[in-house]
């Protein structure tokens, strides 16, 4: 298994926890498991109540959306999505009123088949990124879980203040879903050097017999999923755990999770990590679906002056976006505004292989790169997106850019 | 309200290109300063030099730095690119620096010029520049003026240095391994001892001598990821195990397989040009197949082709074939198994090369210089056909001795590196004519030679007086 990359920078600030959960307007973009291809249940004046079904996505998979707030559909507006593209979003304008009940729900009531129709019911999806539906996941034979607290991204600190805030509810949770689907057991795997959640978690999880805590070394992307099942399990899969009966969650969605069987709160909300220097005061947010980045900026006290870059999904993985006007979507976890950059120049590849070193899906991206015709021997399509490869290049070449183009080519 | 885009990643690394190519001219610092003490300082102190010619190992380098910058300079001028911007991202400097360490020293500054050149213009240029050369350009400018020059490199003195000329009597120490399998006595000692090779003080191009100090600096390169290590130790992990194998086969001892690592470039090649970035494969796979095949290759021209450069060779050959290493490389980071292939050819051949030329070859005897292959007698005639070893290799000879008297003397073979002193001189005529050839003055630039033309005749006397 590939090493990884430490990287030069890994001291982790944890930003404090903050709420804007009422903001004037919503736009809910209308995209689900990255594709646009769906059914709006809604139409214009309509009005709608915080937690409505509003969409659907089309396909096997049926996503649904929820209303983020209460109030009065005002239309279809385009905004910036994380792929620094636009997308069509749901307008909905906030009335304030406050609809949900509190009424609570035993997790360990819950049989297998209501875990499934809930998950799938709420719209719970990997909010680590992936924004793949949590369901299918457990609609599975399962032996292990695996709830993945090793954030990479040195930025990032939406899992950690997500362990210090809700460590309880989490393992609780853990807990019933090892019960309810006869797992053998259920994990938590942070970073070795994380001694905060650690120190947290070792507090909490004395009381359950079936819960442990497993520590990976610090190396970028050791929290990627294939590197962490086969560090933790020593197993190895075709295209998902899945497959070996291992079900793997981030933090924030297995607290989805929890939310969702204790109050049945469909998902409408997460937390995301407000980082960088131009930043009058970073925090880590708990907002809702189709916030507007700038209302969250301004909420935080605004910018500092200069010129300046929007990151969406941190420095290695993530995109520059072209505007404030980003709306935050599940699978948006951290946002970052810093001095503008200069974009390195590209040299000529030396062979140096330093990007075939770092690429933990094993892949060659200096024959990619090099590769006239016939990309698909050199399997561009096992990429995800890490960018340690362009990380590592000492020739600046953006090798992640062109492994996904290859991808996109091949596809 | 405009915000900056690009795409990502928005952090990177700082190791850069440059970088690397620093750390490479600290490693090589140490060697540069060493040549210079070795040919430049020791002739000096032992009187053979004047006191500015202390630096002339250092000129030796310039001039072929200068000369691939200059190349790419006028290249770029040609193409009509910006040459500033692209003269910093080319490193122009490299070929001419690598030639200039891999030549002798007494190669006269043409022949290093034009070495200098073709390392640039057909081993880097004609492919399209730094970073797209198929071929080590430094070493491709060097097989160049080998094949062109050997003779007039020779000529001008060789390994040697002024001071080496006397003191040691053979040329470098390989080039007397290729008729058969030498032992201590002809290998190492007319050299001095085994540590004098780790140590840098024996005949050699000019920077590939001191093992230690290419040995500091490939700890140095590693230590600091600035090179691929896997290449290196494989190689010359490769040639151990085969000369081992061939030494232990005719009973020497471990000094054999280390006077093959310290000898003939090896070290240097292995750490410095073999590993090249452009040059070699850049998965792990593919760099320990390409150290492997190296090895096997170098012992292969080592023994069986008629050129002691078998490093040069073998690195060449083997740049032919990164791209197919690299497949292999890249398939066996899925599937190791599937690079499995390749590592059992490379064993096998490791094998058996070693046992062919372990039993092909003749250990040459030991402690004779002097052979005498046929004797007849014709008439009153007595004809030798003998052999005698001479200053970097064996003459043959034909002597018709008649009466108790030399009445014919002829040179059938030799390789002798200062033939030319010696024909010029007439040498072998006056032998004959002279009453007592014992009396003739040997020729101050090819002593031992001459020597051994005078031994040839004394010791056929010898026999024929028996
Ligand atoms: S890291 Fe960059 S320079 Fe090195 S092999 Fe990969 S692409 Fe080439
Ligand atoms: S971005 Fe893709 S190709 Fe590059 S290191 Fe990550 S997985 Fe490998």
């Amino acid at each position: 298994m590939s090493r990884g990359i430490r990287l030069e920078k890994t001291i982790k600030e944890i930003y404090p926890f903050k709420k804007y959960l009422n903001p004037n307007k919503v736009y809910l973009p209308l995209v689900a498991h990255k594709s646009e291809d769906i059914t709006v249940l809604v139409k214009k004046d309509d009005y709608v109540v915080e937690g409505d079904m509003v969409a659907k996505s089309k396909g096997d998979l049926k996503v649904p959306l929820h209303a983020p707030i209460s109030g009065k559909v005002l239309g279809f507006e385009q905004k910036y999505y994380l792929n620094n593209k636009k997308v069509k979003c749901l307008v909905i304008e906030n009335d304030f009123v406050d609809q949900l009940d509190d009424k609570e729900y035993q997790l360990y009531d819950y049989t297998k088949e209501e875990v499934i129709n809930k998950l799938k019911e709420s719209g719970v999806v990997g909010l680590s990124g992936t924004a793949f539906p949590t369901y299918v996941k457990y609609d599975n034979d399962l032996k292990t879980l695996i709830v993945n607290a090793v954030e990479s991204d040195p930025d990032t600190s939406s899992d950690a203040i997500l362990i210090n805030n809700k460590c309880e509810e989490i393992l609780e949770v853990m807990d019933a879903l090892v019960e309810i689907f006869g797992m053998n057991e259920g994990i938590i795997a942070i970073k070795k050097n994380d001694l905060l959640i650690k120190k947290i978690i070792k507090n909490y999880i004395g009381t359950y017999v079936k819960l442990k805590l497993v520590e990976v070394p610090d190396y970028y992307a050791s929290g990627w999923e294939r590197d962490l099942v086969w560090r933790i399990k020593k197993e190895k899969y075709k295209n998902y755990p899945i497959e070996k009966g291992i079900v793997v969650n981030g933090v924030a969605t297995m607290y989805a999770i929890y939310e969702t069987l204790k109050y049945h709160q469909p998902l409408i909300q997460r937390v995301v990590t407000f980082s960088g220097d131009k930043l009058e005061k970073p925090a880590n947010v708990l907002v809702k679906n189709g916030t507007l980045v700038s209302d969250v900026i301004d909420f935080l006290g605004g910018l500092e002056e200069g010129s300046k870059m929007l990151i969406a999904n941190g420095p290695l993985m993530g995109e520059s976006i072209a505007s404030y006007e980003l709306v935050v979507s599940s699978d948006l976890t951290a946002v970052s505004i810093i001095t503008a950059l200069e974009e390195c120049k590209e040299e000529t590849c030396l062979r140096c292989g330093a990007c075939v070193l770092a690429c933990p899906a094993k892949l060659s991206p200096v024959l990619i790169n090099e590769a006239t015709d016939n990309l698909k021997q050199f399997r561009p399509q096992k990429c995800v997106g890490c960018g340690l490869c362009s990380y590592v290049c000492p020739a600046n070449i953006n090798l992640r850019n062109k492994v996904q183009r290859a991808k996109e080519e091949i596809a | 309200m405009s915000l900056k885009t690009f795409s990502g990643p928005y952090i990177k690394n700082s190791q850069n290109a440059s970088q690397i190519m620093n750390h490479l001219l600290i490693a090589l610092m140490p060697i540069i300063i060493f040549t210079i003490y070795k040919n430049g300082y020791i002739p000096y102190r032992e009187g053979y030099y004047d006191f500015i010619m202390i630096f002339y190992p250092l000129f030796f380098i310039l001039i072929a730095v200068l000369t691939s910058c200059l190349t790419e300079i006028s290249f770029f001028f040609l193409r009509k690119q910006n040459i500033k911007e692209a003269f910093k991202k080319s490193y122009a400097f490299l070929p001419g620096l690598f030639v200039a360490l891999v030549l002798p020293l007494n190669t006269p500054i043409f022949i290093l010029i034009v070495g200098a050149f073709i390392a640039t213009a057909i081993g880097k240029l004609i492919f399209g520049g730094f970073g797209h050369n198929i071929f080590n350009p430094a070493l491709l400018g060097v097989l160049f003026v080998m094949a062109i020059y050997s003779v007039n490199i020779v000529e001008s003195g060789g390994y040697l240095n002024p001071y080496e000329a006397d003191v040691i009597s053979g040329a470098t120490p390989l080039a007397t391994e290729v008729e058969g399998i030498g032992g201590y006595a002809t290998l190492v000692e007319p050299y001095g001892r085994l540590s004098d090779f780790f140590i840098g003080t024996i005949p050699g191009s000019v920077g590939e001598t001191s093992a230690l100090l290419i040995i500091l600096a490939f700890f140095y390169l590693a230590i600091n990821r600035m090179i691929k290590w896997r290449i290196t130790t494989t190689y010359v992990a490769t040639v151990f195990v085969m000369t081992y194998l061939i030494g232990t086969l005719h009973g020497f001892g471990a000094w054999y397989p280390l006077f093959h690592i310290f000898s003939g470039g090896l070290l240097f090649g292995a750490v410095f040009m073999a590993t090249d970035p452009v040059t070699s494969p850049t998965t792990p796979v593919g760099q320990l197949l390409f150290g492997l095949f190296l090895g096997v290759l170098t012992v292969v021209f080592r023994f069986l082709s008629p050129y002691p450069e078998g490093v040069l060779t073998a690195i060449l050959t083997m740049n032919l074939l990164v791209f197919i290493l690299d497949k292999i490389g890249f398939y066996a980071r899925f599937n190791f198994s599937k690079s499995m292939a390749g590592f059992v050819l490379a064993w096998i051949l490791i094998v058996g090369i070693s046992f062919l030329v372990a039993a092909g070859f003749d250990q040459k005897d030991e402690d004779a210089n002097f052979v005498i292959n046929e004797v007849a007698e014709v008439d009153n005639q007595v004809i030798y056909h003998v052999s005698q070893r001479g200053f970097s290799g064996w003459i043959e000879a034909e002597v018709i001795l008649e009466n108790d008297e030399v009445v014919n003397f002829v040179i059938l073979s030799q390789t002798e590196s200062y033939w030319a002193r010696v024909e010029n001189a007439n040498y072998v005529e006056k032998l004959i004519a002279a009453d007592d050839f014992e009396e003739v003055d040997t020729i101050s630039s090819a002593t031992i030679t001459t020597d051994s033309l005078k031994s040839i005749l004394r010791n056929v006397l010898e026999d024929y007086h028996e």
